[in-house]
């Protein structure tokens, strides 16, 4: 169980630092790299880099209230 | 109430300075209006990342478990010697 919670928190961070360096890299530095530079073979066009954490903003904020709503119901059932 | 003037301070610095970005267009407009987005997902980055460093650092101590199971048992005998019903389930 602790090995088990250790390896998740490992996990998390893991794909928060490397999220981070990639947006970071996408976002700050490829502006100033030339356009023929063979780096841009490994990032996506600069308008996905808006579009992608707005939708998974989105998506996020969603499931958020569908699972507030589903709470919500739940609890009214149980107190009638 | 300190801490929140910490936070918006360092906001309102943000806001000054993109402000100043885009007023002044030393970088493409079009970059600008990306950094928003870039504080936004960074700030994502760093509450996760908090999460997964507390999940692995998270103290467990085993002794004590073992003491306070001990604890319970003592107390659910001398409870019962007294005369108090406490065999319900959700104490062990």
């Amino acid at each position: 169980m602790e090995l088990a919670d250790r390896a998740v928190g490992f996990l998390l961070s893991f794909i928060s630092l490397s999220i981070f360096i990639y947006y970071t890299f996408w976002v700050i530095i490829l502006p100033f790299v030339d356009d023929d530079h063979f780096v841009h073979k490994y990032f996506l066009p600069q308008e996905y880099a808006i579009l992608i954490p707005v939708s998974a903003g989105v998506a996020l904020l969603c499931f958020l209230c569908i699972f507030i709503g589903f709470v919500m119901l739940k609890s009214k059932k149980k107190k009638a | 109430m300190k801490h929140i003037v910490k936070i918006l301070t360092l906001v309102v610095a943000i806001t000054v300075l993109w402000v100043g970005l885009l007023q002044t267009s030393i970088i493409p407009c079009s970059h600008t209006w990306l950094l928003p987005v870039y504080f936004v997902v960074s700030l994502g980055c760093y509450g996760l990342l908090m999460v997964g460093v507390g999940l692995m650092n998270f103290p467990t101590c085993p002794q004590e478990a073992v003491l306070l199971h001990k604890d319970i048992v003592e107390a659910k005998e001398y409870l019962k010697l007294k005369g108090v019903d406490v065999s319900s389930s959700y104490l062990l």
